[in-house]
């Protein structure tokens, strides 16, 4: 944790009035730290697969030719008689990208709260965490009426313009985010889909799979709904607003069968992310959203403490 | 309106009592909500049955209901039931010169009649009258005919059938003798019911017969020799046979009442010779015909036929003269051979050398029971209301596929399975 970490973000990048004021305000502090090592890149919080020559000493070896003589620790050479090379783990940026899912799904249940809300705090609670440990942060949303894209970078506002971007989003249709976690993978070593996995599910995993063999990070943020997991309304043809085939009766006498068909599937989806070495966490559009970003990208957890699933 | 298989109008009755109750029952479709894991709900029918206080869907519980009565009655195949009263009556009022008066006449049948029934004014030939139109009627100079009265009732009594149970045949007549042919027996047999005879004043006819004939003919004339066997010949006769060109006194005698007969010989050129000469088998009158090869020179001036071709050209016709009449015959006698001796001929001797207008015999008939019959009155076969029933059976079967359709489409229209 750095100085500049805890500094209060400036009052220029969100009106007053932001509903994400209080959100950012409660995670200042919160890192998210690379799960393992991260590839060579620019200087930032992470620890690099690469060893270089920076302040922060690891160990010494032999000098081998073809070393640049000017990594020598001359002083021990003096001392010793010997060509050590002075080794310093290095450290870089993990760029990340959140792909944020505006399915007519996640408008649920309908109006100011629901799944959309939940998912746009998390979106802008996890790109601020990882925009102050200095990662470069991206934001793909992809919603019926087309895709967004804001490309990964670490200057400042870009918090700003990922919350900006998320408001002008209206969820609708039923869009395929499999194809923004393959692009998005491409050009940013950690991402972040934030879904409530209704879509293409099974092409979602195949691609998040794609992303973790690459080397990548993958975390899976499902979004349920309160009103998904204990349905109140009963008596209703319940009907997909993806699929205007599904509509069938909500009635007292399917509730259960409904808790343990939806509870099954949820465990079978977080055994396929956790398997293929992702990282599954499910919120709750309940849940405060700086403790589920908090349960997100707590570092080294075990998977399941990261989000109790059923 | 009857039914011929009225069960099938309970049937649909039922069936339509069963509808309303149905409707009663509601089937009902929950109203739609989003939940967007809906997938995870168990696939079961999304309508449960309950019963309800009220009728549900009332536009399609009538159109329900009235295809199934529609579908009911028509198979129920209904039959539309005129009008019908016990006996309606067909009153042949006789306006020939048999009748003495036949504004007494007219008044008779005028009682007879009542809204529906028909009048059939007849004398040589019959026709149906409006009753409106019976002051019109007016004593005719012809022969009556009771076979010509019975044909036209016979005719008319199948109209009549869809409006009453029985029909009654009224004959308004003297009921002369000479109304009478031998046709008349036959078709007053057709007429399976008893008539009723209304006897009015008849014309007496106080003139005797003509028998005796005046025949002007030299010695070897076939007419002359078959008039000798035929009839009595005296000069004083009321009708005269003149084989040659008549002279005035002829004419003068005829216009002081007698028939004279122009019958030109074989060699004679009369001035109504035909253009183009041939030869007819047969010669007609109202009594029989004579067959044989006639030559047909002649073709005799317009007048009252009384004797015909066999093709139906005229023969013989008379026309009024003064108080008499004057006949032309165009039948040229062969006078080889022995037609004007055989017994046809004669009968068409007596046709046309009858008296003027024609042999009258206006007394009344002495035995009528036979026209009046006796029984019940003719009751006409029911008319055949199958075809009307089977028309109205279409009908109604349009009718209930277009209310199955509006059925339908108010059903898709409302998003029902």
């Amino acid at each position: 944790m750095t100085a500049d970490s805890r500094r209060p973000l400036p009052s220029s990048l969100f009106p007053p009035s932001s509903q994400y004021g209080s959100l950012l305000d409660a995670l200042r502090g919160v890192h998210w730290p690379a799960r393992r090592a991260v590839p060579h890149g620019a200087t930032g919080a992470h620890h690099s697969r690469t060893r270089g020559s920076s302040a922060e000493f690891t160990e010494y070896r032999n000098y081998r030719q073809g070393d640049d003589p000017r990594r020598i620790d001359w002083k021990l050479l003096a001392r010793s008689d010997r060509a050590y090379i002075r080794l310093a783990t290095d450290r870089a940026v993990l760029p990340t990208a959140l792909v944020v899912d505006a399915s007519a799904s996640m408008h649920f249940p309908a109006g100011d709260g629901g799944k959309w809300a939940q998912a746009r705090r998390l979106a802008v609670g996890l790109a601020a965490v990882a925009h102050r440990d200095g990662d470069p942060v991206g934001l793909t949303v992809v919603a019926g009426g087309g895709t967004r894209r804001l490309t990964a970078r670490t200057r400042r506002g870009v918090v700003a313009e990922v919350a900006r971007t998320l408001d002008e989003t209206t969820p609708g249709g039923a869009p395929a985010l499999a194809a923004a976690v393959t692009a998005a993978a491409h050009s940013a070593a950690r991402v972040a889909v934030i879904s409530d996995f209704l879509g293409d599910e099974d092409a979602l995993l195949a691609a998040g799979r794609q992303c973790l063999a690459a080397g990548g990070e993958l975390y899976a943020v499902h979004v349920v709904a309160r009103e998904e997991l204990e349905p109140a309304q009963l008596g209703v043809l319940a009907a997909d607003p993806e699929d205007a085939a599904v509509r069938r009766p909500l009635v007292e006498g399917s509730v259960a069968e409904y808790r343990d068909a939806f509870a099954a599937w949820r465990e079978r989806l977080a055994r396929a992310w956790r398997d293929a070495g992702g990282v599954y966490a499910m919120v709750t559009d309940g849940e405060p959203a700086e403790r589920a970003v908090r349960r997100v990208v707590a570092p080294g957890a075990p998977a399941a403490a990261r989000g109790a699933v059923g | 309106m009857s039914f011929l298989a009225p069960w099938f109008l309970a049937g649909a009755a039922l069936a339509a009592a069963g509808v309303v109750a149905l409707h009663f029952l509601a089937f009902q479709r929950p109203r739609p909500a989003v939940l967007p894991t809906a997938r995870f709900l168990p696939d079961r029918p999304a309508r449960a049955a309950s019963p309800a206080r009220r009728p549900r869907d009332l536009l399609l519980l009538a159109l329900r209901v009235l295809l199934v009565l529609l579908v009911g009655a028509a198979f129920a195949r209904p039959v539309p039931a005129p009008r019908r009263r016990p006996v309606a009556r067909v009153v042949a009022l006789d306006q020939s010169r048999a009748v003495a008066d036949v504004a007494a006449a007219r008044d008779s049948a005028r009682g007879l009649l009542a809204e529906g029934d028909v009048l059939v004014a007849f004398d040589s030939a019959a026709r149906v009258v409006d009753g409106a139109a019976t002051d019109s009627l007016r004593p005719a100079a012809a022969r009556g005919s009771l076979s010509a009265a019975l044909v036209a009732a016979l005719r008319t009594a199948p109209a009549l059938r869809e409006r009453a149970d029985s029909v009654e045949l009224v004959l308004v007549s003297p009921l002369a003798a000479e109304e009478v042919d031998a046709a008349t027996a036959s078709l007053r047999a057709l007429w399976r019911g008893r008539a009723r005879l209304v006897r009015v004043g008849g014309v007496a006819d106080t003139a005797p017969p003509a028998r005796a004939l005046a025949v002007r003919a030299p010695a070897a004339d076939p007419v002359l020799a078959a008039a000798a066997l035929a009839r009595p010949l005296a000069d004083t006769a009321r009708v005269r046979v003149v084989r040659g060109a008549p002279v005035a006194a002829d004419s003068v005698w005829a216009r002081a009442g007698g028939a004279l007969v122009h019958w030109p010989a074989a060699g004679e050129r009369p001035a109504w010779s035909r253009a183009r000469v041939d030869t007819s088998g047969a010669v007609v009158t109202g009594s029989g015909s004579v067959v044989a090869a006639f030559e047909r020179r002649w073709a005799p001036p317009a007048g009252r036929a009384v004797a015909w071709w066999a093709d139906g050209e005229p023969a013989a016709t008379e026309t009024p003269l003064g108080g008499g009449c004057v006949r032309h015959v165009a039948v040229v006698v062969p006078e080889v051979g022995d037609v004007a001796l055989a017994p046809s001929f004669r009968r068409l001797l007596d046709a046309v050398a009858g008296r003027c207008g024609g042999e009258r015999d206006l007394r009344p008939l002495a035995d009528v029971r036979w026209l009046g019959g006796a029984g019940p009155l003719y009751a006409p076969p029911a008319p055949e209301v199958a075809s009307a029933g089977a028309r109205l059976a279409r009908w109604l079967f349009l009718a209930a596929l277009a209310v199955a359709l509006a059925e339908l489409a108010l059903r898709r229209g409302e998003g029902r399975p």
